[in-house]
C-alpha cells in the first residue's frame, strides 16, 4: 500500500468527491462495525476523508486505504477511553456463561462487551477481522494490510478465536 | 499429509476457490479437519453476529456537504493562521442549537461589572465551587421569590453570530481558539454570544415570615437593614464556541464570561450570607455546603444535580489557576471551569478529563 504523502497545505485532491460518493457507505460500515453506532461511525468517516482529501494515495488503492484508516481511527476512539468505553470495560469484565453466545451478542450490553473485547485484540488482528467482516476479500485485506493473502485467513482465524474467548472465557478452547 | 492450517480452513469457508485443491479435498475427507472446520465456522458466525450493524443507510449527499464545509473551513483556518500553525479547525454542523444555547445560558448564570453608584460591591467571583444537590434538596430548595421580590432587569439573550470576530465584537471578550482539537472533534466551531444579564432581589421580612410559617417554622429576626434591602446580581456578557458532533450534541463547548459579581444596597455580604443560610426551608446539607465556602464573597456556587450518582468533582489547576473538574458517566462527559482576571471560562464536552484539560491548558 502506498504511503500517504500530504498535499500542499490547504489543497484537496481532485478526485475526492468521486471517491467519497463511491466509498462513503463502506467506510461508515467499517467504522460502525467497530463502534456499534452509525452516528459515531459517520464522525470517524469524516475524519478519515479529511485525511484522505489531503493525501496523495493512488486512486486505485483508495478503498483499501480508507477502510484501514476507518478501522484504525474507530479503534483509536474505542481505546482512547472516549464516551462509553469505561462502561464497556465494566461490562466486558463480566463473564458470560450462556451456551448461546450468538444470541447474547445481540443484546445491548453484550454489544458493548463486543466493543470492549475488540479493543483488547492485537491491532492487526482487530483490523483484519473488521475488514473481513465488512466484506473485503482476502486479496483486498491482504493489500490493505500489506500481508500475504494466505496470512489473512490465519490472522482472521486468530482474531475470531480470541474474540470468542473474550466473549465466553468459559468455553472450551480449540 | 499434514492437515491444512486453521487459516486455510478459515478461508475455505469464505473463498474456497482461493484454497489449493489438495487442501480443500483433504479437509472434505478428514474427520479431524471437518471437526476443526465446525469450530472455525462457529467462531466466524459469532463474529459475524457480533459485528452486524443496524442497517442504517448514511445520507451520502448530507455527508458530502458536511465534508465540503469542513474542508472549506480548514482552508480558511490555514489562511487565517498565516500557515504557521496546524489548522485543525474544520467545520461543524449544529443540529440542535438549543443545546448549545443552554450551555451558554448556564455559563452566564453569573454576573458582571455594571455597578451603579448606589450599589455596594459585595461579591466578586474569584473561584467557582460546585454545590451538589440531590433530588430531594432540589425539590426543597426555596425559590428566591419566597423571601422577597425578584426582578429580572436584563434577561438572558443568547444568539448565534457569524464568526469569532463577530463574537468578540458583540461580547468584548476574546473568542476561544483551539490549535489542537481532541480526537473526534472536527470542524469549525459555531459561536454564541450572550448579553449582560442582571437581576435585583429585594428582601421582604414579611414574605419570608409567611414562607417560614407555611413550613411550620418561625423566621429568625432579620438583622437591621435587611428588610427592604436590595441585592443586584450581574452576569456576562459571554461568548461560547461550540463544536457539534453528528448526533447534534456539543462534542466540545468552550465558554467565557465576565465572572459573577453581586452588589448590595447597603447590607454587608457577611450579614446577608449568614442570615440567608439560616432561613427555614433551606436543606441542611445545601446550607452546610454553602457555609463551607469562605464567607469573603469570592467563591461562586455552581449548583449541580446528580440523580444518577455518577458525577465526580475534583480540584486541578489550569496554568497555575485553581480549577474545578466535573466528570460524568465514568468519563463520558467532562468539564473544567475556572476564574482568572474576572473572567470565568468553562471547557466541556463528550471528552475525557485529560482531553478537556489539554484543551483548557492550550487555549488561545
Amino acid at each position: 500500500m502506498a504511503v500517504s504523502a500530504p498535499l500542499r497545505r490547504g489543497a484537496v485532491r481532485a478526485d475526492l468527491e468521486q471517491v467519497f460518493r463511491v466509498s462513503y457507505r463502506r467506510v461508515v460500515a467499517v467504522a460502525a462495525r467497530v463502534l456499534g453506532s452509525c452516528d459515531e461511525a459517520e464522525d470517524v468517516a469524516q475524519e478519515v476523508f479529511v485525511k484522505f482529501g489531503r493525501s496523495s494515495v493512488p486512486a486505485g488503492e483508495a478503498l483499501g486505504w480508507l477502510c484501514v484508516a476507518a478501522a484504525h481511527t474507530a479503534l483509536n476512539h474505542l481505546r482512547a477511553g472516549r464516551r462509553r468505553t469505561a462502561r464497556e470495560e465494566a461490562v466486558g469484565s463480566r463473564k458470560s456463561t450462556s451456551a448461546d453466545i450468538a444470541e447474547i451478542a445481540l443484546a445491548g450490553d453484550e454489544r458493548r462487551c463486543v466493543r470492549a473485547a475488540l479493543a483488547r485484540l492485537p491491532r492487526r488482528q482487530a483490523v483484519a477481522l473488521i475488514l473481513r467482516h465488512s466484506g473485503l476479500s482476502y486479496a483486498e485485506v491482504a493489500a490493505a494490510l500489506d500481508i500475504s493473502a494466505s496470512s489473512v485467513g490465519t490472522t482472521v482465524r486468530r482474531a475470531e478465536a480470541a474474540l470468542r474467548k473474550e466473549l465466553n472465557p468459559d468455553a472450551p478452547s480449540d | 499429509m499434514r492437515h491444512p492450517t486453521d487459516g486455510t480452513l478459515r478461508r475455505i469457508l469464505d473463498e474456497p476457490a482461493g484454497v489449493a485443491d489438495v487442501d480443500r479435498e483433504h479437509a472434505a475427507d478428514c474427520p479431524v479437519c471437518l471437526a476443526a472446520v465446525c469450530v472455525v465456522h462457529d467462531d466466524a458466525a459469532l463474529a459475524a453476529i457480533a459485528f452486524s450493524t443496524s442497517g442504517d443507510v448514511p445520507d451520502v449527499d448530507a455527508a458530502w456537504q458536511r465534508l465540503s464545509q469542513a474542508l472549506a473551513g480548514d482552508a480558511r483556518g490555514y489562511a487565517a493562521a498565516g500557515s504557521t500553525r496546524p489548522a485543525r479547525r474544520l467545520r461543524s454542523v449544529l443540529r440542535r442549537p438549543a443545546v448549545a444555547g443552554f450551555g451558554v445560558a448556564a455559563l452566564l448564570t453569573g454576573a458582571s461589572v455594571a455597578a451603579a453608584a448606589d450599589w455596594l460591591p459585595i461579591f466578586r467571583t474569584e473561584r467557582i465551587a460546585p454545590v451538589v444537590l440531590d433530588q430531594d434538596a432540589l425539590v426543597q430548595l426555596p425559590d428566591l421569590s419566597a423571601y422577597g421580590e425578584l426582578e429580572i432587569v436584563e434577561e438572558v439573550d443568547v444568539r448565534a453570530v457569524a464568526d469569532a470576530a463577530a463574537a468578540e465584537e458583540a461580547s468584548g471578550l476574546e473568542a476561544p481558539r483551539v490549535d489542537e482539537l481532541p480526537q473526534g472533534v472536527i470542524g469549525d466551531p459555531t459561536y454564541r454570544v450572550g448579553e449582560q444579564v442582571s437581576a435585583v432581589f429585594t428582601f421582604s421580612a414579611a414574605r419570608a415570615a409567611e414562607a417560614a410559617a407555611e413550613a411550620g417554622e418561625t423566621l429568625p429576626p432579620p438583622p437591621p437593614g435587611l428588610d427592604g434591602g436590595r441585592f443586584r446580581l450581574v452576569a456576562g456578557p459571554g461568548v461560547a464556541a461550540v463544536w457539534t458532533e453528528a448526533r447534534g450534541v456539543p462534542a466540545l463547548i468552550i465558554g467565557r464570561a465576565i465572572a459573577p459579581t453581586g452588589y448590595s444596597s447597603g447590607i454587608p455580604f457577611e450579614t446577608a450570607h449568614d442570615y440567608l443560610l439560616s432561613l427555614p426551608g433551606l436543606p441542611l446539607d445545601v446550607a452546610n455546603q454553602l457555609r463551607s465556602f469562605s464567607a469573603d464573597g469570592t467563591t461562586f456556587p455552581l449548583p449541580l444535580t446528580d440523580p444518577d450518582g455518577d458525577l465526580t468533582t475534583s480540584d486541578v489547576d489550569v496554568d497555575g489557576v485553581p480549577a474545578t473538574v466535573l466528570e460524568l458517566s465514568g468519563g463520558a462527559v467532562s468539564g473544567v471551569v475556572w476564574v482568572e482576571d474576572d473572567v470565568v471560562t468553562a471547557v466541556a464536552g463528550l471528552l475525557s478529563v485529560d482531553e478537556v484539560l489539554d484543551v483548557a491548558r492550550g487555549l488561545g
